[in-house]
């Protein structure tokens, strides 16, 4: 190989690579220098490696953290559930109503996500049809509501983040093998076992990809609470919101905000060894030996 | 391959380590600041002749529409282009937004910034805001009502100029919940869970606050915080509903409220025929808007010659009609329509107000901002 085609690779990277350094890394390196700054509004914050920041933003937060993943998990799980049949069926029983189908996935995008979260405040409103539905089958009681509720906020989740989770799926169960199947039907096995033993685990790397375009933003929503929820339904991005804007506490929302981005990773790359998918990250894996 | 690969991003890691670590070292030694102000260097906006192009900061729902409003009268009168931005939704997000660049000395090309009482004070004690010559702007200290003269946030008027004013009190569904009347009234568990607060700090605290007997301007911190207790246990028993920006205007159109901490002004929103605005019976909270001059202000001459221009009478008016929050000018009541002449919302007497109090914030904002935003993030 002769140098420059040796170098061709680093070029191609060179444009991401500049992106990333540009919107990512100085911005990451701007927010750490000031979430290790102190002081007040009044005084100014002056950086003097104030790690203290950190235990900090956590105290009197716990709460709003376990009820975004509480929230965000729930929301993942629910557009599983349904995106998951979804695809199936689109990839595989649509036939000529495939596209049409899919762009309707697709539509909602074509709306800005504030204005669907707010069109969800009248479809959830306490006198709307909707929640009349509900009440008449005692899903909800008589007096309850459903805007300004966990219940709500989950469902704006769900709602708004289910295409992240349809795409993949879709994306990944197009490519299903069909003969696999029938060939595991040949040798004896139920449908369900068929779907158990041979497409589930095919399709593995779609539910990993779906799983982490979903809970990762629907950890870090505001929106949605802000919008659908009541007084107790704050996730941590209300809290980092109100500690940018409101308290201007600077340091504290910084460090809050790479904590949060820390517990992500962490808990990301536990799932992708826990998943156990090769195939998900087979690209790298195939380079690499 | 694959314990080399290893290695090599051993080393890269090590790199990136020794560089982030140098970074911060040098931004140790820089010893910049982020936030807070510089206080001593207080200047006076300088006017200059009016034209050129303006940039107006104002609150949405304060410029009458159509081609022929307020801006376009203005803009045929003076030949001055204005671009007038409706980008303050709440005081403290807008400041949030603004203060890295006021700290700058600049102002993101605004030349007028409209902020409530206390922010404009707050923006004041920063150094964000120049000062105003009243010889600058005859028609405003002419023609502004005399009760608005010499606020307690800014005697005599040295850095801020009324855009209007309004009261804080509560919303009352009347078909639903005739019986709110006070404020305490929101407390009552009777329809639990429809009723909202403002999220401002400076709306329900001061009048959580009146309803105990509490005068908010004299209050101590921990009056503030007895307040915030209380407001806190009944978002967390489900009694409050939400914390609301403008929303609640929605909320009550919705019928998903029946009563609700809100502004006088906000009547032409709220499309629910039972909906009314109620003086509580222990007084209600007073405040304006104020448009302010921020430093590194471009083209104040144009700034003023707006400013002056709004405080005509005949040119107010229209803008009141639209508003429905109380003009800043005399002799507007005479020009508008006789409903609204007749609108103690909006012409409000003395008497009307005589319990009111300022808006005002506490003694010391920090630990009561920080227990309000717990009850609001909650």
């Amino acid at each position: 190989m002769s140098l420059r085609q040796r170098l061709v690779p680093y070029w191609l990277l060179g444009p991401g690579l500049l992106w990333l350094i540009i919107f990512f890394v100085v911005p990451m390196y701007f927010m750490g220098e000031l979430a290790l700054r102190s002081g007040s509004l009044t005084t100014g914050y002056t950086f003097d490696w104030a790690w203290a920041n950190f235990p900090d933003s956590l105290s009197g937060h716990t709460e709003q953290i376990g009820r975004s993943f509480f929230y965000a998990g729930t929301a993942t799980i629910l557009a599983l559930l349904i995106g998951y049949p979804l695809a199936y069926a689109i990839a595989f029983r649509a036939g000529r109503y495939r596209t049409l189908l899919l762009f309707a996935v697709i539509a909602p995008f074509f709306t800005t996500y504030l204005i669907r979260t707010i069109a969800w405040k009248t479809i959830l409103s306490d006198s709307s049809p909707l929640v009349s539905v509900l009440q008449t089958l005692s899903l909800v009681p008589p007096d309850g509501r459903v805007l300004a509720t966990s219940g709500a906020v989950i469902a704006g989740l769900t709602y708004n983040f289910l295409p992240f989770m349809i795409l993949p799926l879709y994306a990944n169960l197009e490519r299903l093998d069909l003969s696999l199947v029938e060939a595991a039907k040949d040798l004896y096995s139920s449908s369900r076992q068929a779907f158990l033993r041979v497409t589930l685990p095919l399709t593995m790397p779609g539910i990993v990809a779906g799983v982490l375009l979903t809970f990762i933003p629907a950890f870090g929503d505001y929106i949605n609470a802000q919008l659908l929820g009541g007084t107790q339904q704050a996730m941590v991005g209300n809290v980092i919101q109100s500690l940018y804007l409101n308290q201007r506490d600077y340091p504290e929302a910084a460090a809050l905000s790479f904590l949060m981005m820390a517990l992500i990773l962490g808990i990301v790359s536990l799932y992708i060894r826990f998943a156990g998918t090769g195939a998900f990250m087979g690209g790298d894996e195939e380079e690499a030996t | 391959m694959r314990g080399r690969g290893r290695r090599r991003s051993t080393a890269l890691l090590a790199v990136a380590v020794a560089m982030v670590t140098l970074a911060f070292g040098l931004a140790a030694c820089g010893g910049d600041t982020v936030g807070g102000g510089n206080q001593d260097e207080v200047t006076t906006a300088k006017g200059g002749p009016v034209s050129g192009q303006l940039t107006i900061s104002n609150w949405p729902g304060y410029m009458d529409p159509g081609p022929n409003n307020t801006i376009a009268k203005f803009e045929k009168t003076t030949g001055v282009s204005v671009d007038y931005i409706e980008d303050v939704n709440e005081n403290e997000s807008f400041f949030g937004k603004m203060q890295p660049l006021l700290k700058e000395g600049e102002s993101g090309g605004r030349s007028i910034f409209v902020v409530t009482d206390w922010m404009a004070k707050q923006m004041y004690d920063l150094g964000f805001l120049q000062e105003i010559d009243h010889a600058d702007l005859p028609t405003v200290f002419e023609n502004m009502r005399p009760q608005l003269e010499s606020p307690a946030f800014d005697p005599g008027r040295k850095f801020s100029v009324p855009w209007g004013s309004g009261m804080g009190g509560l919303w009352v569904d009347t078909a639903k919940a005739p019986e709110i009347r006070s404020v305490n009234d929101l407390f009552d568990p009777k329809s639990k869970g429809k009723r909202t607060m403002l999220g401002e700090l400076r709306e329900p605290v001061p009048l959580v606050m009146l309803a105990e007997g509490i005068d908010p301007v004299e209050a101590t911190n921990d009056d503030w915080l007895n307040a915030i207790d209380r407001i806190g246990e009944a978002a967390e028993s489900g009694q409050i509903r939400r914390f609301t920006g403008n929303d609640y205007t929605e909320d009550l159109t919705a019928g998903n409220i029946v009563g609700a901490i809100g502004w006088s002004g906000d009547a032409s929103i709220i499309e629910n025929p039972n909906a009314e605005w109620r003086m509580p019976t222990e007084g209600c909270s007073l405040w304006s808007d104020n448009m302010v001059i921020p430093v590194g202000a471009p083209n104040v001459g144009a700034a003023f010659g707006w400013m002056d221009f709004i405080y005509q009478p005949e040119v107010n008016a229209p803008l009141a009609e639209y508003i429905t929050y109380i003009p800043p000018v005399e002799g507007v009541q005479d020009l508008v329509k006789p409903e609204l002449a007749k609108d103690p919302l909006v012409f409000p007497s003395p008497k009307f107000t005589a319990k009111c109090t300022d808006q005002d914030s506490p003694p010391d904002i920090e630990p009561v901002n920080e227990a309000w935003q717990e009850v609001i993030t909650g």
